[in-house]
């Protein structure tokens, strides 16, 4: 888990796709997360699917939940 | 590095909006930035905005300092199932301008139907990675043409990655192409994303339509695809290319999502 001056980022894997554009991300310590995708990916047409493993910065006023930065390639 | 001030209402700076680069901005409250801008500039040079904020009122914060450096018009492209993000945009004036489907489009020609689906007689599918550069540069470059003189490219899908000045044809190793004689007159592009494969294009010669080209070269990848183990692939279509639709539904895709492509004159 890295903690940037932007907030924290941490790893993880989209183990569900659900309704209103959102995602369930398990992080790299076992926690869940809602996450949006950030509109850089929205804007650049990169898919998200599940098992996508992904970077997720976490929302510093609630910890469950994040928006997905970067998909890695698999 | 221009920044604008936001209060809280109390007579305290609370957010300041700042353009870090060319096409960046950063909201930061605390010394924490909460809000990220971004403008980026299409190959066809329309320029396609992104925020990120945590609230809303931050996103309208980093939406009017951007739309204040920024030459109109702007785009930007949502999830039509994510209303807070496209209320955002419209709450600053974006309008929706058109949208795309993302079908899943089954492999199977058991479920496709495409199982003996042959091209004319004339005409020959050459299977992805296998086309000739040249023709197929060629191909390309007419389409284009064809389109632009048409319903204009910007009414075709969205191409966003960056590429060389005069190149519209990126990886030739992803295309497969329908060749006649001596030139190639269809063409259809599958980016080979690994558990869902994405078709990108497909286009055939004006004068070569409605002899069940398209169909010849979308049953040929999908065939391939379905040998490869390959249950699902992707596609977007424009909700006006009454054409496209009707060729993916036909081989029985379904529609999974939309993206809404917004304007602001």
């Amino acid at each position: 888990m890295a903690r940037t001056s932007d907030g924290i980022e941490v790893e993880g894997t989209v183990i569900e796709c659900l309704r209103n554009a959102t995602f369930k991300v398990e992080l790299q310590n076992g926690h869940k997360v809602l996450a949006h995708i950030s509109g850089k990916i929205r804007k650049n047409y990169i898919k998200i699917l599940p098992y996508d493993r992904v970077l997720v910065e976490l929302s510093p006023y609630d910890l469950t939940r994040g928006r997905i930065l970067f998909r890695y390639r698999t | 590095m221009n920044s604008v001030h936001f209060t809280s209402g109390m007579g305290e700076p609370a957010v300041v909006i700042t353009r870090v680069a060319g096409r960046q901005w950063h909201a930061v409250e605390d010394d924490r930035v909460v809000g990220r801008g971004d403008a980026s500039r299409r190959p066809d040079g329309r320029i396609f905005l992104s925020v990120d904020a945590w609230h809303g009122a931050v996103f309208d914060q980093l939406a009017d300092a951007m739309l204040a450096d920024l030459p109109k018009p702007l785009y930007t492209v949502v999830d039509e199932a994510d209303p807070d993000v496209t209320s955002h945009w419209e709450r600053v004036g974006f309008m929706t301008r058109r949208r795309e489907w993302e079908y899943l489009v089954p492999t199977d020609p058991r479920v496709t139907g495409l199982g003996s689906v042959l091209p004319p007689s004339d005409v020959t599918i050459v299977a992805v990675g296998e086309a000739e550069e040249v023709p197929l540069r060629t191909l390309d470059r007419a389409i284009r043409d064809e389109v632009e003189a048409a319903v204009g490219w910007q009414e075709m899908l969205a191409e966003v990655l960056p590429r060389l000045d005069g190149a519209t044809l990126r990886d030739p190793s992803k295309y497969a192409v329908a060749a006649q004689s001596d030139r190639y007159v269809g063409l259809l592009r599958v980016a080979p994303v690994t558990r869902q494969p994405r078709i990108g294009l497909i286009a055939v010669r004006s004068d070569q339509h409605r002899r069940g080209i398209a169909r010849a070269l979308l049953a040929h990848v999908l065939g391939s695809l379905h040998r490869g183990g390959i249950e699902t692939a992707s596609a977007e279509v424009n909700e006006s290319n009454g054409a496209a639709m009707a060729l993916f539904e036909g081989v029985g895709a379904r529609r999974a999502s939309s993206n809404l492509e917004l304007v602001l004159r």
